[in-house]
């Protein structure tokens, strides 16, 4: 955790926090009700019909996109809740019950991972897709490690297929997120939404029909 | 159909089905103790199938859960995304890089 910056220092470079995006220190994300969790869920589902007509040219859907992001200022953390959750669930997966130790230097590893990827002063979108980066992989090197460890037993044909789908799977998932990053990283600055707490918000600035 | 096929001279005779490219082959094993210790056998093998065929869908329903925590979690990070992109301004150049729109 750092210090959470004053309203005068929010241009300077922050330290990456390993916590959720626009998650205030402090809070628990897990606590979301399931009525949360369910208006959550609703609203990814609009904002993907929204983006599918946006993607096929139609411009009608994009007022309505901002108003979504712009009204739900916590949807990276919440998103980041359900990663938080996945990510804890392949560490135990992966690693003996009692293995605390190599459990915490995983744990640590991925921080440190994200905290790399994510870079200095990240924007909560990129922190978002940092997250989604490191996930992903933590996929592969659990259905590899699964592969591998069943190669030594009897494994049925099904049995390699599945592993086979789901390393694939997870590959394609890897690196969907490193391609999205590096296009927001790309476009730079003027992809700064108000996704989450303290976030510049520069959209509508210099933006045709906003 | 029982693996057991009755003889008419009396007793019972045990026999494995199985397919052989694509039609039934029966074979005869035997009868008497060498019948009941092979079929003993063959039930053994087949409950030790059974067990392996359940822990492995048990396995795989449990990977699935966990595989599709991250499933969801990609696709709404990637709905997020191309949301933010389509609201600044930008739009997707055949499906590939995205530029920002000009109208």
């Amino acid at each position: 955790m750092t210090e959470e910056p004053t309203s005068k220092s929010k241009l300077t470079v922050r330290r990456y926090e390993d916590r959720p995006v626009g998650c205030p220190p402090g809070s628990d994300p897990v606590a979301m009700t399931k009525e949360e969790r369910e208006a959550h869920r609703d609203t990814v589902e609009r904002l993907k019909e929204l983006v599918e007509k946006a993607g096929k040219g139609d411009k009608k859907p994009l007022p309505e996109i901002r108003k979504i992001l712009k009204e739900s200022p916590d949807l990276a953390w919440q998103l980041l809740d359900v990663g938080r959750v996945a990510e804890w669930r392949y560490t135990e997966m992966m690693l003996k019950e009692e293995d605390f130790g190599k459990k915490e230097v995983l744990r640590c590893q991925l921080a440190a991972m994200r905290e790399v990827i994510a870079g200095d002063n990240p924007s909560p979108l990129e922190r978002l897709l940092a997250d989604r980066i490191v996930l992903s992989w933590l996929q592969i090197q659990l259905f590899e490690d699964l592969y591998a460890s069943s190669l030594s037993k009897s494994m049925t044909i099904a049995q390699a297929n599945y592993y086979q789908k789901r390393i694939d799977h997870a590959h394609r998932h890897h690196l969907s997120a490193i391609r999205t990053l590096a296009q927001i990283r790309k476009l730079g600055p003027a992809v700064q939404i108000n996704i989450a707490e303290k976030q510049i918000n520069t959209m509508g600035e210099g933006i045709p029909g906003s | 159909m029982s693996p057991w096929e009755r003889r008419k001279r009396g007793g019972r005779y045990y026999t494995r089905s199985r397919k052989v490219n694509g039609r039934v082959v029966r074979e005869y094993v035997g009868g008497g103790a060498l019948g009941e210790l092979v079929a003993l056998m063959d039930a053994e093998e087949r409950q030790r199938r059974e067990e392996e065929a359940a822990a492995w869908r048990e396995e795989r329903e449990h990977l699935e859960e966990l595989a599709g925590l991250v499933d969801e979690l990609c696709e709404a990070v990637e709905t997020v995304a191309r949301a933010t992109l389509l609201a600044a301004g930008f739009r997707q150049h055949k499906r590939g890089e995205w530029r920002r729109r000009r109208d």
